[in-house]
C-alpha cells in the first residue's frame, strides 16, 4: 500500500488557550516495501503524524490517500486493519490473562474464525521470538518480552503497513537488534514499515528512506545518504556520518557511507595500509 | 570469577561501598537473583554496572539501599548495614530510578524536591535554602510551580535528581536513569551527572557503554553472578566479554576498534574523525 | 498538555481568597455548606447566594471558568426541578394536562432545591479553585491532627490526597493512550448498548489498573529510598499561617450562615 500525505495540518485543542499547531502542512509519500524512518526532536510532530496514518487523528486540513483513495472514505475498521499502529511503550496496553489471548484480540475483532486466529497468533509470536511465552500472563514478563508481545498483537491483523512509534526505546541492545531484524524481515516480506525514532544510528542502519520533521514540517525527505549528510547539527546526524563528514573535505574519495559496515569499509580503505 | 576478570578490584583508598558474597532470591521465583557477589567501591569513584536485563543489576542497587534484605552475605554502605539501619543509610545514599514519572510524589516541582528534607525533619528555613540550591544545581530555576505531568522526561529526571541533591548524599545509585528518555533528555541528565563526578561515589547501572568509558571500574553482572570487575578499556578490547554479556559498544567506539584506534581515548565521533585524519597524514608522510 | 480546566481544578491567580489559610477556607466552606442545608427560606438562600457571588468575584477566577464547574451537575439540577414541578402537589394548581399537574409549590420548591445544589457545587469549586492540592491536603491533615490521638490516620489521609491529586493528570493521559492503542487494534468504543460498551472498556480498565498498581510499587520504593517512614518527625515545606484575616473570614462565613437561617 502506498500512503500519500498532502499538506496535512493538525491543530490540538483549537480555539482554546492550549491550542497547538502540531503539523503545519506535511506532504510525504510512503512507498510499499520500504522501511521509512521518521526522525525529529520533541515537538516535531512525529507521534501526531503517526496517528494520522490510521486516522486515530484526523487532519484539520489536507488529505491522506491510501493507494489513491482518501482515507476518510474508507471504513475505520478496515483502515485500522490495513495500517497497524504500535504506540510508544505499547506494553502498557496488554490486558488479557495470557499472551496468546492478548495477541488474539485483534484477529477476534476481525471475526476471522478460530482456526485462522490461532494460526495468526502462532505465526506472529514465532516471528517476534515469543512463542515460548504463549501461555504466560503478560504483566509477569520482562520489558523486552512485553514489547514483543505488544508488537505481535498488532501484526496479528496482517497489516499492509506497520507504523511503530519508538519501537526500541528502553530496550537492551540485544532485544533491540532482534526487533530491527524483525522489521527488516517484514519489509522483505512486502509490508511497509514506518519507524519513528529518536535514535539516529538505528534509523541509519535500517531505513531505506528517511524523513526529518521539525516543528510540524518536513525538513528533508530522501535516502539516508541524501538526508543525513545535509544537516550541520550533530543532533540530526548519526554517528557514522559524524565520523566521515569531517574527512570529506580533504578526502572526498571516502564517499557518503551511512550504514556501519560500509562506513567501516570506507574508513579502512582510507587509512590504507595503516590498519 | 576468572582472575583476569577481576583487575578492576585492585585499587586503593578507603572503601565506601562493599559487598561480601551477597546472595538474594525474590520470594516465589525459581532462580536466585544474585549469588556470591563481592566488590568494593572506594570514595569518589565512578563505578559502572552493566549486563543483560534480569541479570541482577537493579536487585543489587536495591540491596545497597535497604529496599530489600540480602539472604546471605554482607553489605556495607557508608559504614552502615542497610538491612539494619535503612533510614540512616538513606540519609547518605540517593537513588535515581528508571521511570521518571513514578519517582515524583508531589503536585509541584518545589514540593517534590523538598520531600526528602521533610522526611528528615529539616527545619523550614534550611529547607527553603536547600531546595533553592538543588533546583539551581540541575538548571531548573523558574520551574518551581510546574506540575510534573507538564514536564518532559529529561526535566522530570532532573527534578528527581534535585530531590536527591537536596539531601547532599555521599553516594549516588543510578538505576538506568536515562533509558526511558529521548536523546535530548539523556543529554540533559548526563550533563548534570558529569558535574557530580569526583565529589561523590557513584554506581551507575546503564546499557550505554559510552557513559562508562571514563569510569574507574565496571562491574559486569550476568544471571546473578559478578562475572567481571574490570577497567573500562577491557570492555572495548574484549569482544568475547561483550558477546557473553550482551553488551554493545556505541557506533563510534566500534568503528575505532575496527580501525585499531583506541576507543577509550575517543569520546565522540568527531574525535575519531580527527584521529583518522592524523593517521592518514602520518601514512602519507611515511611514504 | 492539560486537558482543560475541569471540576474545580486549581486556578493560579492572585486574589484575597487565594491568600487565605487553607484551614480557614475549609472550615468556612464547610460552614456555608452546612448552612445551605439548615436554611429553609428562599430569602435565606438568596442571602447565601449573594455571599457566594461576592466570593466568586473576590477569587478572580473568570466567571466562565466557574460556570464550567457547574456543567456536570446541570443534568441533576434539571432533573430535580422537573421532578418537583410535575410531582409536587403543594399549593395552588397552575396547570393541568392529563394526569400531569403543576402546582405553585412545585415550582418554588424546585427552584429552591436547584439553587441549593448549584450553591453547594459553587462553594466546593471555590475551595478547590483557590487552594493548591498540597495546601488542601496540609489543611485537612492539620485540622484532623487532634484525631491522631484517637489513632485516626490524618497524615496518611493527607498523603493519599496529595499523591492522588498528583497522579490524576498522569493517569488521565495513560487512559487516553491505552484507549488509542486498543482502538488501533480494532476496539470500538462508540457502538452498542451500555452493556456492550462497558465490556469494550475492559481492555482499557484492566491495563490501566495493573499499570496503576505497578506505579504504586515504584512510587513506594522511591518514597522509601528518600527517607519516608510515615508522619512521625516530618516537617512541612509549606507554611500554614492562621492570621487575622483568616479569623475574619471565618467569622464572616458564620454570620452569613446565621443570617440565612434567621431570615
Amino acid at each position: 500500500m502506498r500512503i500519500e500525505l498532502e499538506s496535512v495540518r493538525h491543530v490540538y485543542a483549537p480555539g482554546t488557550p492550549f491550542e497547538v499547531e502540531a503539523l503545519r502542512g506535511v506532504s510525504l509519500m510512503i512507498e510499499s516495501d520500504e522501511v521509512l524512518g521518521i526522525v525529529g526532536g520533541t515537538g516535531s510532530g512525529k507521534s501526531t503524524l503517526a496517528q494520522h496514518l490510521n486516522l486515530l487523528l484526523a487532519p484539520a486540513s489536507g488529505r491522506i490517500l491510501a493507494d489513491g483513495v482518501d482515507v476518510q472514505t474508507i471504513a475505520r475498521s478496515e483502515l485500522r486493519r490495513r495500517v497497524g499502529l504500535v504506540f510508544q511503550s505499547p506494553e502498557a496496553a496488554l490486558f488479557a490473562p495470557t499472551v496468546e489471548e492478548d495477541v488474539a484480540f485483534a484477529p477476534q475483532r476481525l471475526e476471522l474464525g478460530v482456526e485462522e486466529t490461532r494460526r495468526r497468533v502462532r505465526e506472529t509470536l514465532e516471528l517476534l521470538g515469543a512463542s515460548h511465552l504463549a501461555a504466560r500472563p503478560p504483566h509477569a514478563l520482562s520489558a523486552g518480552e512485553k514489547r514483543r508481545v505488544a508488537i505481535a498483537g498488532v501484526l496479528a491483523m496482517a497489516p499492509e503497513v506497520l507504523v511503530l512509534d519508538e519501537p526500541t526505546a528502553g530496550l537492551d541492545p540485544a532485544t533491540r537488534e532482534d526487533l530491527l531484524g524483525v522489521l527488516r524481515a517484514l519489509r522483505d516480506g512486502g509490508t511497509s514499515v514506518v519507524m519513528i525514532s529518536h535514535d539516529l544510528d538505528e534509523v541509519a542502519e535500517v531505513a531505506d528512506r528517511v524523513c526529518v520533521l521539525e516543528k510540524g514540517e518536513e525538513r528533508a525527505v530522501g535516502t539516508p545518504e541524501e538526508v543525513f549528510y545535509t544537516f550541520p547539527e550533530a543532533s540530526l546526524t548519526p554517528a557514522t556520518v559524524r565520523v566521515v563528514r569531517p574527512l570529506r573535505g580533504s578526502h572526498p574519495e571516502v564517499g557518503r557511507p551511512v550504514r556501519f559496515e560500509e562506513t567501516l569499509a570506507a574508513l579502512k580503505e582510507l587509512v590504507g595500509g595503516q590498519v | 570469577m576468572i582472575d583476569g576478570n577481576n583487575e578492576g578490584a585492585r585499587r586503593s583508598g578507603p572503601s565506601v561501598v562493599s559487598c561480601g558474597d551477597l546472595a538474594f532470591s525474590y520470594p516465589g521465583s525459581e532462580g536466585a537473583a544474585l549469588t556470591g557477589v563481592s566488590f568494593e567501591a572506594r570514595a569518589g569513584e565512578y563505578v559502572g554496572v552493566v549486563g543483560p536485563n534480569g541479570g541482577g543489576k537493579s536487585t543489587l542497587l536495591r540491596l545497597l539501599n535497604g529496599l530489600i534484605k540480602a539472604d546471605t552475605g554482607s553489605v556495607s554502605i557508608g559504614g552502615l548495614d542497610p538491612a539494619a539501619e535503612p533510614f540512616e543509610v538513606r540519609k547518605r545514599v540517593g537513588m535515581l530510578f528508571q521511570n521518571p514519572d513514578n519517582g515524583l510524589v508531589a503536585p509541584f516541582v518545589e514540593d517534590d524536591v523538598a520531600f526528602g528534607l521533610e522526611n528528615l525533619g529539616v527545619g523550614r528555613a534550611e529547607m527553603r535554602e536547600r531546595v533553592r540550591r538543588a533546583i539551581r544545581a540541575v538548571g531548573l530555576e523558574g520551574y518551581e510551580r510546574r506540575e510534573p505531568h507538564t514536564l518532559s522526561g529529561g526535566e522530570k529526571q532532573r527534578v528527581a535528581l534535585a530531590g536527591l541533591l537536596a539531601l547532599d548524599p555521599e553516594i549516588l545509585l543510578l538505576d538506568e536513569p536515562t533509558s526511558m528518555l529521548d536523546a535530548a533528555g539523556r543529554r540533559e541528565v548526563l550533563e548534570r551527572l558529569e558535574e557530580l563526578r569526583g565529589t561523590r561515589t557513584i554506581l551507575h547501572v546503564t546499557h550505554h557503554l559510552d557513559e562508562l568509558l571514563s569510569a574507574d571500574h565496571v562491574l559486569v553482572l550476568n544471571a546473578g553472578e559478578l562475572v567481571a570487575d574490570v577497567f573500562p578499556k577491557r570492555l572495548v578490547s574484549d569482544a568475547k566479554l561483550r558477546r557473553e554479556n550482551r553488551l554493545a559498544l556505541p557506533t563510534a567506539s566500534r568503528l575505532a576498534a575496527g580501525l585499531r584506534l583506541d576507543p577509550a581515548q575517543l569520546r565522540t565521533p568527531e574525535e575519531l574523525a580527527e584521529a583518522i585524519l592524523r593517521r592518514v597524514k602520518l601514512g602519507v608522510e611515511a611514504r | 498538555m492539560t486537558a482543560g480546566r475541569s471540576l474545580g481544578q486549581f486556578y493560579p491567580v492572585a486574589s484575597p481568597l487565594h491568600g487565605l489559610d487553607a484551614r480557614a477556607k475549609i472550615l468556612g466552606i464547610a460552614a456555608l455548606a452546612v448552612g445551605l442545608f439548615l436554611v429553609d427560606s428562599m430569602a435565606g438562600l438568596l442571602l447565601i447566594a449573594a455571599a457566594v457571588v461576592l466570593l466568586v468575584a473576590a477569587s478572580r477566577v473568570p466567571p466562565g471558568t466557574f460556570l464550567g464547574f457547574l456543567k456536570p451537575v446541570a443534568f441533576i439540577v434539571a432533573l430535580t426541578v422537573l421532578f418537583q414541578i410535575f410531582f409536587s402537589r403543594e399549593g395552588e394548581t397552575l396547570l393541568r394536562w392529563g394526569f400531569l399537574q403543576v402546582h405553585e409549590g412545585g415550582i418554588s420548591t424546585g427552584l429552591f432545591l436547584a439553587l441549593r445544589i448549584l450553591l453547594l457545587v459553587s462553594t466546593a469549586g471555590l475551595l478547590t479553585a483557590t487552594t493548591t492540592p498540597i495546601a488542601l491536603a496540609d489543611g485537612i491533615e492539620n485540622l484532623l491532627s487532634p484525631l491522631k490521638r484517637l489513632r485516626f490516620p490524618a497524615h496518611e489521609l493527607a498523603m493519599m490526597i496529595t499523591i492522588a491529586l498528583r497522579f490524576i493528570p498522569t493517569l488521565h493521559e495513560e487512559a487516553q493512550k491505552i484507549t488509542r492503542a486498543q482502538a488501533a487494534r480494532g476496539a470500538d468504543f462508540s457502538e452498542g448498548g451500555p452493556v456492550k460498551r462497558a465490556r469494550e472498556l475492559l481492555p482499557v480498565l484492566i491495563p490501566l489498573t495493573i499499570g496503576a498498581f505497578q506505579r504504586a510499587d515504584e512510587l513506594a520504593e522511591a518514597m522509601e529510598s528518600r527517607g519516608y517512614r510515615g508522619g512521625n518527625g516530618r516537617t512541612r515545606y509549606r507554611e500554614l499561617r492562621f492570621r487575622a484575616r483568616d479569623a475574619l473570614a471565618l467569622v464572616t462565613a458564620a454570620l452569613v450562615v446565621v443570617g440565612g437561617i434567621l431570615v
